[in-house]
């Protein structure tokens, strides 16, 4: 059929066009890897280096400091990542399902922390984790930011769409709340869990200004701390930060080449029918 | 006392016990409801009640490293808000949301819609190549985007196409802002397109064939179908959009650094200035700056949640 084959030619082409669109910046980052220290930021605009050189990426990929802080990030953001999850999906099904004495107070207590600005906490907060003695431990990195009014207002959103007959059919059944919570709606979170999960994984790994303040202990350095090396102690060195850079955000890409096939059709309302 | 029920009355269409209402024939469930949010409301107590009231204590005294602190009261809080600096800010810290939110859910939901038709395989592509600007970090995809805007940049090779002057986007007063815009909905629309195909992925292909058997074109199922059933995702997204567009600094701080005449001076970068002015008292000021932009970002966040309600659960 003509038009099949016009709409076909058409949406390949929009699938070209933004897959280019997106790829294009990483591809220069990771071509840029390839520069040497003051070729990245030369003007005019040069896509491809003079002289394709290893040396970037076999220095960082030598260097035991990088290795290390890839290890300790990624095992934090999953410590971090899970912890959140069950934290903040616990409290959004309270608020988007259950009635309790001081519900608007505890919701306005726990949506707050959104609008506050990081500037005006960065300071203090630090203050209260050295007072609580957690400084330069992975307890640190993780516990402050694992309550999350942003996380926890996405999955309320989100339960607050179930259908309500879901819930009462499995109370006549004689489940009580935490059985439903834990038998009928995690099951059919895969999919915010997964869209929520990759920002919290990408927030505490691309965390800069927290580990600085609150890590000096080398063998806990966060890989955000790594690449800021190369743009203090070293000088600038964009060639070395580009190769950084695009060797750090491999663990994510694989991550989201791995998790993103549960974001498909939910079972929970096809499956209702 | 008539007078104020009266207004309550306007305020609400529904005429009380006119709809039975679902919420009240629910029980209460106390116990269980406080077991499921203490670990959030222990959490935050800690780590985000307790730094903020030590901010509001700090922010009324004078604090310097020459001297010992000094009890002033609400004197900063007065210098703040008499401040035009910190009111501009504002401003262009809405008009950099204005022109960022509302772009990045429209091609975002234009792109879940497109993404949802293709094929499992591209499907996958596609969701993985949306989300990989967010992998990026803002400083890289600042300097990128700098490079773009020079003068024999790529966006000036466009201009010349169509015959057209270039224009030096980052150094004139009205582009700047704009040209800061682009990135930032570059940067945010990856996640926003996930969030948007996740919703529209559960809304029933049920309901879109029997309204395309009642002849509702694609715009008639986007307003009656499509927009109504993701009003609790698009509550969502403005809100926490515009919380954090308003909060932008790295980009201004890279790109323009404020300029040109503050035109992409945005609050943060506002208080992130003043914070590094050697002058004395910056600490003060620039925390009690911080704790009136809170204020600034709740009282937007109630006119959103006035705009879109959306308490209520979908009766399935």
């Amino acid at each position: 059929m003509p038009v099949g084959t016009f709409r076909r030619a058409g949406s390949a082409m929009l699938v070209v066009l933004i897959a280019v669109s997106v790829l294009f910046p990483l591809a220069w980052m990771a071509i840029a890897g390839f520069k040497g220290k003051d070729e990245v930021l030369r003007s005019p605009f040069q896509f491809f280096p003079d002289m394709w050189r290893w040396s970037n990426y076999t220095a960082i990929l030598k260097d035991h400091t990088f290795t290390r802080a890839m290890i300790v990030t990624f095992v934090g953001a999953l410590i971090f990542t899970v912890l959140s999850l069950v934290v903040n999906s616990m409290a959004a099904y309270a608020f988007a399902r259950l009635e309790f004495r001081g519900k608007r107070f505890w919701w306005v207590y726990c949506i707050m922390p959104m609008f506050i600005p990081t500037m005006a906490i960065l300071l203090t907060s630090f203050v209260v984790v050295s007072k609580l003695g957690m400084l330069n431990t992975m307890a640190v990195l993780i516990i402050p930011g694992v309550a999350s009014a942003a996380q926890m207002f996405f999955l309320r959103q989100y339960y607050l769409n179930f259908p309500i007959a879901v819930e009462e059919a499995a109370m006549i059944d004689g489940a009580n709340r935490w059985q439903v919570f834990l038998r009928v709606f995690l099951p059919q979170s895969a999919a915010p869990f997964v869209v929520v999960g990759i920002a919290s994984y990408l927030a505490y790994w691309n965390a800069y200004v927290w580990p600085i303040l609150t890590i000096t202990d080398p063998s806990l350095t966060q890989i955000m701390q790594f690449l800021g090396t190369f743009r203090s102690d070293r000088g600038n060195d964009w060639g070395m930060l580009m190769a950084g850079s695009t060797l750090a955000s491999l663990p994510t890409v694989l991550l989201l080449l791995i998790f993103q096939r549960y974001i498909v059709n939910g079972v929970r309302i096809s499956g209702m029918k | 006392m008539a007078l104020l029920d009266s207004n309550r009355a306007a305020a609400s269409p529904k005429a009380p016990g006119a709809v039975p209402r679902r919420v009240g024939a629910r029980r209460q469930d106390n116990l269980t409801a406080y077991l499921m949010i203490a670990p959030m409301v222990v959490l935050l107590g800690v780590f985000v009640m307790w730094p903020l009231a030590y901010s509001v204590y700090l922010s009324t005294f004078e604090i310097s490293f020459y001297k010992a602190p000094k009890f002033v009261g609400a004197q900063f809080y007065k210098y703040v808000l008499e401040s035009a600096d910190f009111w501009h800010s504002i401003l262009i810290g809405l008009s950099y949301a204005l022109l960022v939110v509302p772009t990045g859910i429209v091609i975002a939901l234009l792109l879940a819609s497109f993404i949802k038709t293709l094929s499992k395989r591209v499907a996958a592509f596609m969701k993985v190549t949306v989300y990989l600007p967010a992998v990026v970090s803002t400083v890289i995809a600042s300097v990128l985007f700098t490079f773009m805007y020079q003068d024999a940049g790529v966006v000036n090779w466009f201009l010349s196409l169509i015959n057209h002057a270039p224009i030096a986007w980052l150094n004139s007063p009205q582009w700047a802002l704009p040209a800061i815009a682009v990135p930032g909905i570059w940067l945010g629309f990856g996640i926003t397109t996930l969030i948007l195909l996740a919703a529209l992925l559960d809304i029933p292909d049920s309901y879109y064939e029997s309204a395309m058997l009642d002849g509702a074109n694609f715009f008639q199922r986007l307003r009656y179908i499509t927009i109504p059933l993701l009003k609790n995702v698009l509550l969502y997204l403005f809100v926490t959009g515009f919380t954090l567009a308003i909060q932008m600094l790295d980009l201004p701080l890279i790109m323009t650094n404020g300029g040109p005449t503050g035109a992409t001076t945005t609050p943060n970068f506002y208080i992130f200035n003043s914070f590094r002015e050697l002058t004395p008292y910056a600490t003060s000021y620039s925390l009690t700056a911080s704790l009136l932009l809170f204020v600034v970002l709740g009282a937007i966040s109630i006119v959103i949640f006035r705009l879109i309600r959306s308490d209520k659960a979908v009766d399935g």
